[in-house]
């Protein structure tokens, strides 16, 4: 059996509990020990305080009320309560707009298969209809706005794999079938040079190599004569490799899924 | 302790308000028992009015600090229970020398000869209460008044760590060492069958 020490027979005494009760009822030893400590606490006899009624409160208050200042009613002045709580939920307004604004932008960017462009002068000839190379135009004393352009991919490979298929299967002898494989290959020149450097930026060097021989064939055939003979065919076709970058381009075109059906299509790109 | 009143609340919500009087009502119902626990502590009167009067005073000072859910009483208690430890915190140490007389081991010896002078003048109450006066005079600031307040004011172990401003288990610790003191100083009137 565990006894009670003088601690829990102290607690005990000013404020009873059961258990040290049911032991002390059980145990002699303790209840001896409770019993001393019940004598002597009860002997302890102090002088009883001289005795204050209440006008014991009013001299006292009488001899401080003259040093205390009266309290100032709390007045809700606008500038500590409206403009600072005004000001701080504006902060925190423009706070949450700015993680917005940068959450968007992040992720914007980390969209597969989309890229961005701004102002850049091939961007524009791509996103304009396509036009025969020109004398560079005076550019203009304002500034032009940026000008957002999203290229897709598969857009690009679907037009230039279309494009090697006929010259695959150009007929020399017909000037007018061959002229629109010229005007195409100008077109999808610049597109080209955009994808080229977006695949360069994404460290993918398979697409990247495979675009930058796309865009000498692309050169090549833009850079023609109007009289695209039937000799200036065949170089292409042979020199250029023309089969084996139509099978590269497919190849390429297999690992881009398609744009989801609610895409705006444009001809050079999708926005 | 002093205990809570219904309009207290309301009247420190007045004097903050600028109602000066409002406070005054407040010291006018809660002087008497603050006094009181004053003179347990000090064990003098006029040091009692003093804690008293220095308390309210306190009291009004701080008066803005005043968190509503504790009453009135228990928070103007302690800070009476504080104003007069420091009072008798002073005393002390103006007095260093006879309190260290108490355990001093060769000045017992002296105590206990001049308690032995006879069974006949042991019993004479106004001597015991001396003693008993003295024993609690001796024991810390702290002990001291953890024991006034549970001895004599019957206050809970909370209330007590409330008044004293520490944690429960150091007041339950303070009373311990209270009782445990004084029924070693005061066992020389024990009566042994």
């Amino acid at each position: 059996m565990k006894h009670l020490n003088e601690e829990e027979l102290i607690e005990h005494y000013y404020k009873a509990d059961a258990s040290s009760a049911k032991h002390l009822a059980r145990c002699a030893e303790c209840a001896q020990a409770y019993a001393a400590l019940q004598s002597d606490l009860a002997a302890l006899q102090f002088p009883a305080p001289p005795a204050r009624d209440v006008a014991y409160g009013e001299q006292v208050w009488a001899s401080i009320s003259s040093s205390l200042l009266r309290y100032e009613p709390h007045k809700k002045s606008w500038l500590h309560g409206g403009l600072w709580r005004g000001l701080s939920y504006a902060s925190s307004g423009a706070l949450l707009l700015a993680c917005a604004f940068y959450a968007g932008r992040i992720w914007e960017h980390k969209q597969p298969q989309t890229t961005v462009a701004a102002n850049s002068a091939p961007v524009q000839q791509m996103a304009v209809p396509p036009a025969p190379p020109s004398p560079p135009q005076p550019q203009p004393a304002t500034p032009q706005p940026r000008q957002l352009v999203v290229v897709v991919l598969g857009d690009h490979l679907d037009r230039s794999e279309q494009l090697l298929v006929e010259l695959k299967h150009a007929d020399a002898s017909n000037a007018e079938l061959i002229s629109p494989l010229r005007d195409e290959a100008r077109s999808l020149l610049s597109a080209n040079r955009l994808c080229r450097r977006k695949a360069r930026n994404s460290d993918d060097p398979a697409l990247a190599a495979a675009l930058d021989r796309l865009d000498s064939l692309l050169t090549e055939l833009a850079n023609q004569k109007e009289e695209l003979d039937a000799a200036a065919i065949t170089r292409l076709q042979d020199e250029m490799n023309a089969d084996g970058l139509l099978f590269e381009v497919r190849v390429l075109r297999s690992r881009i899924p398609d744009p989801p059906p609610g895409s705006r299509h444009f001809k050079g790109g999708t926005i | 302790m002093v205990r809570m009143g219904k309009n207290d609340h309301a009247a420190v919500q007045a004097a903050l308000a600028g109602d000066k009087d409002a406070y005054g009502a407040l010291v006018k119902l809660h002087g008497a028992s603050l006094f009181r626990v004053a003179f347990r502590i000090t064990g003098n009167e006029s040091d009692a009015d003093d804690v008293v009067q220095d308390a309210f005073l306190r009291g009004y000072q701080k008066l803005d600090s005043f968190e509503s859910r504790s009453s009135f009483g228990t928070w103007i208690c302690r800070i009476a229970v504080r104003c007069a430890l420091d009072r008798i915190g002073g005393r002390k140490k103006t007095e260093g020398s006879r309190v260290a007389e108490a355990d001093d081991p060769q000045q017992a010896e002296v105590q206990v000869a001049d308690a032995t002078a006879g069974p006949e003048r042991r019993l004479l109450s106004g001597e015991i209460a001396a003693l008993q006066e003295q024993a609690l005079r001796s024991l810390s600031p702290m002990e001291q008044a953890a024991f006034v307040l549970r001895h004599l004011e019957d206050c809970s172990t909370e209330e007590i760590a409330a008044a004293l401003g520490i944690a429960p288990g150091a007041a339950r610790q303070a009373v311990f060492r209270a009782v445990q003191k004084m029924r070693g100083r005061l066992a020389i009137l024990r009566v042994t069958p």
